[in-house]
């Protein structure tokens, strides 16, 4: 009998204090009862190509905004990253493509730039034709680069060429100093006329992006389109006056040689830098109403096979 | 309020014939169109607001074509879709890493993925670093990260999120046991709280712990939709439940014992084998000439293929004798602690720490419900409440 009583005033197994809940530092979710928020409501169906679509992939862009930012900031980041000349990359390769223009056209053979310095002349149509021709070309590519996310994920997908054009037009910025630089020393005077650089490389950024959209939503497909952009836009650039001017198309093919929008801007670019030239308004809005309508048929393309894009990557 | 609806979905993958070919297109023109694959054939179905649902079937039934309609990453060939709210997947959570990226970087980048704005990140970030536990390394380019810190800094971003609908694939297969934990805690709390959840798993014990209903899909069309414990029955039933107990020839007329038959019943409640309740497990056999040390092995297992209990003869005094002929060894529980569902049975014969006959998967046994059990096992007990004074001021005490 004297054994139980201190048995039980000593019991052998002791828990220690209790316990709480698994501490998880996170704020509990509120109860849905007391969430008040209109809640989205989606509809998904089949896709189809329709302009309409367009409107509400605008939208939903805009709700991922902060995502295009975040991977244009990170495409530019990782672009440099375990690189010893990092940033400078970026201004290198126009540099290095106007030095060897130069000797070429200058000490090879040689053509007319109306008195220009050649390093300027050439120069000041590369910068847009670069911001042109690497966005196009790396952001095609953007989508295959990717196929992990394209099937585990859902954001939309005209983000990640978008990012690639934003990633380009900052290399462009960057590039644009050097531009500066070579103004300031060939002593081209400055005028309030070089504000008309802004709408043209929009118009440029907005053609850019229509040809990226389409070409990237083809080669999710083909890639045969990847293979062929580089030669694409190799024959491109001799297409448009960057290493000559204009002027030395004849006449009788200017029309037709101006039909490609892209010939306009750059050669409106060029003269806006270095002669503070006010572009012809026909030579704005006749590319500007060709990246419209082009850019409104490569979106809703876009969008249309946006849908089918993780079955067949 | 129906949170998600599926109306008349269905889904074709149209798959390449003969990928590798060297046919190009020129070829292809003439060929006949690719062949045709319907993941999804005529699937409909709703899930109320706050309703966890969970969908079972078999590889390639469908379960991850309905996933991938749901998150907007496919569209339906035909039929239409309707979400109601905003809708996180948590499908391979860390999908969305940059290798070169630091784990900061990438908590903005696979966070504005998942729709979060980055004021928002910015506030949460150091919840979701510490909530992840890779606060050493978050500095660090992702891609010296080992799998398991990738998945649990890929969870962290995803249970920060507040969705109105949750959608989990097999999330739960990764990471240590203790992030396991926190992040079924975190599950339980968002279901708790009223979220809509469609989980789809392998492991039929998380769906019946985290789903009320549950859809059965056999080759792209809903077999089966109803309570998770009816549907993971049947699922189980489809999978093996037919094989019924087959013999063994593999071990030819040498062997001197096989098991001939298993049963399984029980003396109270004599309808069927339940929780709590005693059962009785009777195995036939047929020895060939007079054995000594005989043990008999009753291995039960889960669905899932773990071994989850065993019946046998064994003690530390050897086994049986066993006289040539044929005869039936009875297992007597007083309690039988399992919880309810479908097991698996393997039956063995030893001969000195020897197999001399086994059979795999050769039967199966229905538990069905009995004593209310949560958890994972039935413990016996009994119950009353103690006021001992002596008793109470030792526990005040310990404070």
């Amino acid at each position: 009998m004297d054994a139980l009583p201190e048995k039980e005033q000593a019991p052998n197994v002791d828990a220690g204090p209790l316990a709480t809940s698994i501490d998880l530092g996170l704020p509990l979710p509120t109860a849905e009862s007391e969430r008040n928020h209109a809640r989205p409501i989606k509809v998904i169906r089949p896709p189809t190509f329709s302009i309409s679509t367009i409107f509400d992939g605008v939208r939903t862009l805009a709700q991922y905004s902060d995502l295009l930012y975040t991977l244009s900031l990170f495409r530019l980041n990782v672009r440099y990253k375990q690189s010893i000349l990092g940033w400078t990359w970026a201004a290198l390769q126009p540099l290095a493509l106007m030095g060897i223009y130069t000797v070429i056209f200058t000490r090879i053979t040689s053509i007319s730039t109306r008195g220009t310095p050649y390093p300027i002349f050439v120069f000041s149509a590369l910068l847009p034709w670069i911001f042109f021709s690497s966005s196009i070309s790396s952001a095609v590519n953007g989508l295959i680069l990717h196929p992990s996310l394209l099937t585990k994920m859902y954001f939309p997908r005209e983000i990640i060429p978008l990012s690639y054009l934003a990633a380009g037009f900052a290399d462009f910025c960057i590039a644009s100093l050097i531009l500066g630089g070579l103004m300031v020393h060939y002593k081209v005077s400055l005028s309030w006329n070089l504000l008309y650089a802004i709408p043209i490389i929009a118009i440029l950024g907005g053609f850019a992006a229509a040809v990226a959209l389409f070409f990237s939503a083809v080669q999710v497909r083909f890639r045969d389109v990847g293979l062929a952009m580089p030669l694409l836009l190799q024959v491109w650039m001799f297409t448009i006056p960057v290493v000559y001017s204009l002027e030395s198309v004849p006449l009788r093919f200017r029309r037709l040689y101006l039909l490609d929008p892209i010939a306009g801007l750059i050669e409106d670019f060029r003269s806006v830098v270095i002669h503070g030239a006010v572009p012809g308004a026909a030579s704005l809005v006749f590319p500007g109403v060709i990246t419209f309508v082009s850019f409104t048929l490569a979106y809703a393309f876009f969008k249309s096979s946006e849908a089918t894009m993780a079955d067949i990557i | 309020m129906i949170d998600l609806q599926f109306d008349r979905v269905c889904k074709k993958y149209n798959l390449p014939r003969a990928a590798n070919s060297p046919k190009r297109w020129y070829a292809r023109a003439f060929a006949k169109g690719s062949a045709e694959m319907w993941a999804l054939r005529d699937v409909s179905f709703q899930v109320r607001e706050g309703e966890a649902l969970g969908i079972v079937g078999h590889n390639g039934a469908g379960k991850t074509t309905i996933l991938k309609i749901l998150s907007s990453i496919t569209a339906p060939t035909l039929g239409e879709v309707t979400v109601r709210g905003r809708l996180a997947a948590l499908v391979e959570v860390s999908s969305g890493f940059h290798p070169e990226l630091t784990g900061r970087e990438n908590v903005y980048l696979h966070g504005a993925m998942l729709g979060m704005r980055r004021s928002e990140i910015r506030r949460q970030m150091d919840s979701i670093i510490e909530f992840s536990g890779v606060d050493k390394y978050v500095d660090v380019p992702v891609k010296r990260y080992s799998s398991g810190m990738y998945v649990r800094l890929g969870f962290s971003i995803a249970a920060h999120l507040d969705p109105d609908i949750l959608l989990l694939d097999e999330v739960l297969a990764v990471g240590d046991a203790a992030f396991q934990a926190k992040c079924l805690e975190r599950i339980a709390q968002l279901r708790k709280n009223g979220r809509t959840i469609v989980f789809i798993s392998h492991d039929l014990a998380a769906v019946y712990r985290l789903c009320d209903r549950a859809l059965l899909l056999d080759q792209g069309r809903v077999l089966m939709d109803g309570p998770a414990r009816r549907i993971i029955d049947e699922y189980q039933e489809m999978s093996f439940g037919g094989e019924g107990a087959t013999s063994s020839d593999e071990s030819g007329c040498d062997t001197p014992a096989v098991c001939t038959s298993v049963s399984f019943s029980s003396p109270h409640p004599p309808d069927a084998v339940r929780t709590g309740y005693p059962m009785l497990a009777r195995v036939g056999y047929r020895a060939a000439k007079t054995l000594a040390n005989v043990v008999f092995r009753v291995s039960i297992y889960w669905p899932s293929g773990y071994l989850c209990t065993q019946l046998s003869n064994d003690s530390a005094v050897g086994g049986l004798l066993l006289e040539p002929g044929i005869g039936i060894i009875e297992f007597e529980c007083p309690v039988l602690p399992i919880v309810p569902g479908l097991y698996r049975i393997d039956l063995a014969i030893e001969v000195s720490g020897q197999e001399i006959n086994t059979l795999q998967r050769c039967a199966t046994l229905r538990v069905e419900p009995g004593r209310v059990v949560s958890g994972d096992f039935y413990i016996e007990n009994t119950w009353k409440i103690v006021t001992n004074p002596s008793l109470l001021a030792v526990e005040s005490s310990r404070g």
